[in-house]
Order: structure tokens, then sequence, then C-alpha cells
């Protein structure tokens, strides 16, 4: 029996106020399980990253009620809600992903700082964590001289080195190339495999989509389509 | 949990660096306006500090010690009928337990002064030059020679007084004064010697003779003052009090009481030096301020990320608090060691001579020397710490408040 890990029930959100109202999301219900790989799809403005963001707990639906592992986000705290990003989740954004001013490596310790690992735990850990994504070699560079799939990389390698159960990618590929985004699916594919991270992906990119087990459609803030690609 | 908070310090401490550093030339420019602001505030307070320790020594040492006991009729009408027996056995007695640099007994009486061409009018003070190291006395040049003791049957004026009655050192002068039965009595007097001093009022009026030869002409055993000298800057906080119990029958004046408007200015200083601080900080925290939320909003991406990742808001109130703890502890070490600098080369005083009629005006020595006050530094210290948080404390919490997903909208 596979467990809901997320479920979203009638979740709705509206943007703005009155006149200028855009609803981003309609009434969508759904429910994700442990430990699978699954992209939201549609086109530009459909919801894609409102929905990611209402799962990922960094917005709050106008109606409906967004649960992980069972709780309920909307009688959580904004304290709670920062913990829970912190503990169960990995983001890796669209455009900007890591702090500029500190390396590679620096930017994967960010989050087990923040977790309060000690030192020599951080260091091993990040290093084992670069060293599975291929990162080694750019750990010592400063996060501004890396090129775009690179800091892709190191984005996933932050998401995962503090072992998430959910981990969630707005349009990772937006700015690779090919050959870069089929690395990049390769690669959480292989973490959702290997390591049984669930793995939620906004894209607009059929090439990504084609690597997840789950596609959902959306359009206008709908659900239109819900398949297994399997 | 310990272990926790560490390396959230640590991580904060490591963003706050490294920001700063990149924007090292307008955080160099910030740091070294706290640098100046922090050195002017301290070596100004310093030279006030070092006016105010002279305001008083001035007076203190000027003739009339940290305190003087009168008869408390005689500075209504300062004669010798107003005056008091000199009791050194008892005095000494009563002076023990205090902490003195010493005592002197003194007569000061009005009188006129006449050589052959000029007359004058003058304080006479009557001294034991044996007495007199705890006053300016000791320390004035003197041409010719000074009272040889209490005995010496001569004089000694001022040599603005000298030039006036148009005489010369070793001729005589005649002076007239009221005895002890208040009668008229004239007196000659052969000029000793003549002494300069910062204050011409004093060359004008003040002329020295001996105590005892002066008790011999009035015919009275008497004295009019008693001036003590505590071996501190100021009079010790329970000093005046032990003073009045052990000379009930005696008026006993302190300095400030000598000296009214000195005392004001004295006191007005205290206030001086902390509105001096406030003007200083107060200009300054408008520059922090503004440097700080504008280092906030070049960075909203990068304080979104943060949050979105997790960190939680106090951590983010602290990354900004943080920078500006660094900058204003920077600019702290950096100010006290330039002060020190500063100061080190003033430490001769800073000579005022060009300027001498208004500072005799003022009552200043000519030289101002500065006087590093320690309270002020740790004011300045506790002042700077608040002003770092006060600075940024509105950026941080305009930080804390960034919406993580408008701030990662790019
Ligand atoms: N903060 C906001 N305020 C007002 N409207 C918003 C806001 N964020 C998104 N919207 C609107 O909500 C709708 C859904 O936006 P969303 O960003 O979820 O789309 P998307 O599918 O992620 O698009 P894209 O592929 O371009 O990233 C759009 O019409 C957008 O204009
Ligand atoms: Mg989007």
């Amino acid at each position: 029996m596979t467990i809901d890990i997320l479920r979203l029930s009638n979740v709705s959100r509206v943007y703005g106020k009155d006149a200028t109202q855009v609803r981003a999301l309609t009434d969508v219900s759904l429910s994700i399980a442990e430990g699978e790989f699954v992209s939201i799809v549609g086109p530009s403005g459909c919801g894609k990253s409102t929905i990611l963001n209402m799962m990922g707990a960094l917005d709050q639906p106008t109606q409906g009620e967004v649960h992980f592992d069972g709780d309920s986000l909307s009688e959580m705290s904004r304290g709670e809600l920062t913990d829970l990003r912190l503990q169960k989740f990995g983001f890796v954004f669209q455009a900007f992903n890591l702090l500029p001013v500190l390396t590679a490596a620096e930017n994967v310790q960010f989050i087990l700082q923040l977790l309060g690992f000690a030192r020599r735990e951080r260091q091993s850990r990040t290093e084992a964590v670069l060293d599975a994504l291929g990162l080694a070699d750019v750990a010592d560079r400063p996060a501004t001289e890396l090129s775009g799939g690179q800091q892709q990389r190191v984005a996933i390698a932050r998401a995962l080195v503090g072992e998430p159960a959910l981990l969630f990618a707005d349009e990772p590929s937006a700015n690779l190339d090919s050959t870069s985004t089929r690395e990049l699916c390769e690669l959480l594919r292989q973490i959702n495999s290997d390591r049984g991270i669930t793995v939620i992906t906004a894209t607009h990119d059929p090439l990504v989509m084609s690597y997840t087990s789950r596609s959902i459609h959306l359009e206008d803030g709908r659900v239109v389509e819900d398949k297994s690609n399997l | 949990m310990k272990q926790g908070l560490f390396s959230q310090f640590t991580l904060i401490f490591q963003l706050g660096v490294r920001n700063l550093w990149r924007q090292r030339r307008r955080n160099t420019i910030l740091l070294v306006s706290v640098i100046c602001a922090i050195t002017g505030v301290v070596v100004l307070n310093s030279l006030i500090r070092g006016m105010q320790a002279q305001m008083v020594d001035q007076v203190v040492y000027n003739l009339n010690g940290h305190i003087t006991l009168h008869a408390p009729d005689y500075r209504s009408d300062p004669a010798i009928t107003r005056g008091f027996i000199e009791d050194s056995e008892a005095f000494t007695r009563k002076l023990e337990s205090v902490k003195l640099a010493g005592w002197a007994s003194r007569i000061k009486i009005p009188a006129v002064v006449m050589s052959e061409r000029e007359t004058r009018g003058v304080q006479i003070v009557a001294l034991d030059p044996a007495q007199e190291h705890i006053s300016i006395v000791a320390d004035l040049p003197v041409e010719g020679t000074f009272l040889a003791s209490s005995e010496d049957n001569r004089i000694v004026l001022g040599r603005a007084l000298l030039t006036q009655l148009r005489t010369k050192i070793g001729h005589r002068i005649v002076v007239v004064m009221q005895d002890i039965d208040s009668k008229s009595i004239e007196v000659g007097f052969q000029i000793a010697g003549v002494y300069d001093s910062d204050s011409e009022g004093m060359e004008k009026h003040v002329v020295f003779v001996g105590k005892h030869t002066l008790q011999q002409f009035l015919g009275s055993e008497s004295i009019t003052e008693l001036s003590l000298r505590f071996n501190t800057r100021l009079i010790p906080p329970d000093g005046l009090e032990a003073i009045s119990k052990a000379f009930p029958n005696l008026e006993v004046v302190d300095w400030k009481n000598i000296d009214p408007i000195l005392a004001f200015m004295y006191e007005s200083v205290n206030a001086m030096v902390y509105i001096w601080l406030a003007i200083v900080f107060t200009a300054l925290v408008f520059g922090l301020m503004n440097t700080f939320i504008t280092a906030v909003l070049e960075r909203t991406q990068e304080i979104g990320l943060c949050k979105s990742m997790g960190m939680k808001s106090s951590l983010v109130l602290y990354q900004v608090v943080t920078e500006s703890l660094i900058i204003m502890l920077l600019g702290l070490i950096g100010g006290l060691l330039l002060s020190w600098g500063v100061l080190q080369l003033l430490g001769d005083g800073i000579d005022l001579s060009a300027f001498a009629a208004g500072v005799e005006m003022l009552n200043l020595a000519p030289k101002i020397r500065p006087a590093v006050v320690w309270q002020d530094i740790n004011i300045v210290i506790v002042a700077t710490i608040f002003l770092a948080l006060v600075a940024s404390l509105y950026p941080a919490i305009r930080a804390v408040r960034l919406d993580p997903l408008v701030a990662l909208k790019d």
C-alpha cells in the first residue's frame, strides 16, 4: 500500500482583489504518494508555480486544504511552516538559486548549518553529495562562476543534502540546453529511485515530462489530465 | 541544540562578512565615517574633559583650595575683625582623617597701596610660605625673592601692579588697612620681589605679605581663612560633610561656591559631552540605516531564497543586525585606536595662547591637555552597540517581512 505524502483538497488560489482578481488555481484536488516522480505540465500562466508553492508550504490556498503526511498546513504557524520546509522539503528554483557570496560547497552546507549540524558532519555530507552529483571539481568555486547547468546541479545537491522527503523543482531546465536538461533529468530520476525521495517538478518541456512517472496537466488553473507515464 | 545555534551563528557571520565585503567600497566609506565619528567624539570629549579638569584645577589651585573656611560673617565684610584664631594643633587633629594634600591658613583683607606716585586698591594675602605648597604661590615665577617665612617683613607684588605704581624692587611702598580695632593704619613694606601670572587680574590686585608680620601690625592672632586641598582632583563624595562636621563654627565654602559661574560651566560640560555624542550618533544613525535598507533591497532575492529554504525569521533578522554590528564594532575598534593616536599626539596639550584674551576670560589655562574619562569611553562603547542595533532594526524588520515568493520573482 502506498502512503499519500501530499494531499490537495479543493484548493483554489486567487491573487489580488475585486476587479484585478486572478484565479490562478481553481478547485484542485489530488494526492501524491511517497516515492512518486511527478511532473506538473501546462502552458505558461496555467498555475504550475502556484500549485508547487502551495505544495511546498511557500504560499497558502485561498480555499481548500493542503495536507503533508496527514497534517494540515493551514493549521501550522509560520514558524512551523518554515521548519517544515527546512526539514522535509528541498527546493530547486527556476532562475535564482544560489547565494552569490558563497561557494558551491558553502551553498550546499547552508542547509546543514540551518539544520544545526556540526562542522565535521556538514563537511562529510556535503562532500558526499557533491561527489555523487559530479560536482567535486567545482566545490570551492564561487557560485557566480558556475555555468547554468552546474548551478542547477548545485541547487539539487543543496536540496538533497538535508535528506528531505520531498523535492520540488520549478522549471529546473528553463535555462539549460537539451544535453544539460537530459543530465538533469537523469539525476532527478536517480534521486527518486535510489534515495526514494518524492520528486515534483513543474515544466513545460516535454523532454522533462518524459522522464517522470506521472504527469499532471493544468490549464487555466484546473487539472485537465492526470496520467501515469509508466 | 547548542551545537545547532553555533552552526547557525557561523552561517550568519559568514554571510555577514561576505556581504559586507561584496559592497566593500560602500562599506569602507561607511566604516571610515564611523571611525571618524567615534574619533571625533572621543577626542573632543577628552579635550572638553581636559578643559573641565583645568577649570577645577584653576580654581582650586588659585588660592582657594577645594574648600575654604571662614568665620560666618567674613564673606559679607572681609576684615580682620571677622577672623578666627588659628590653632594648628586642633586643625591638624581635626583634619587627620581627611585625605588632604595640605592646608594653609591666611589673612585676606582689602587694602590700599601707595608708591611715591600712585595709589591702588588691592587684596592683601598674608601667608606662611611653608604651607603654600598646595597653591599657585609655590609655582609663581618671581623676580627678586619671594617671602622667606611668615615673619618676613617685606611685600611681593604682581608685575602689572608694579608697573602701575611706577616703582621698583627694593623700593618701599605704604599699605593702608584697618586693624583689629577698625582703625586705619599705615605700614611701610620693602618690595622683595615681583611675580608673573597668567591672570592680569591677579597681578594687579593680589599682594603677598608674611602672615605673622601682618598679625603683629593688625594687633591680632587671627586668620581669616583656612584653605584645604584634597589629594584628589575633585572633593571626595563625603569630604564636604566631614569638614563641616569638624568645624561647626565656621562657614564652609567649596570651590563651586567660590566660583559659581565656573561651577555652572563645569556642570554644563557634563551635559555637553552627552549632547555632542547624541548629535554625532543621530547623524550617523541615518547614514547607517540608509546603507542597510539599500543592502536589504539589493538582496531581496537572496533573502527570499533563504526564507523559502527554511531560514527562520529570527535568523533573517540577525543577519542584517550582524552586518551592522560587524561594521560598528570595527568602527569602534578603529575609532578608539585612532583616538588613542590623536590623543597621543595632543598629549602636550593644544596651545590656545593665540586666543589668550578669550581664554583668560573663560578662566582657562592657555594650554588644553586632553583628559580621558573612562566612563565617557564606556558610554561611547555602549552607544555604538546600541546604535548598531537601532540602525539595523528597521532594515532587518523589512527583510523579515519580505514575502519569499515575491522576492524570488525576477
Ligand atoms: N503574485 C501574483 N499576483 C497576481 N497574479 C499572479 C501572481 N502570481 C501568479 N499570478 C498569476 O497567476 C497565474 C498563474 O501563475 P503561475 O506563475 O502559477 O503560472 P505558471 O504556470 O507557473 O507559468 P510559467 O510557466 O510562466 O511559470 C498567472 O495568470 C499569473 O499571472
Ligand atoms: Mg512558473
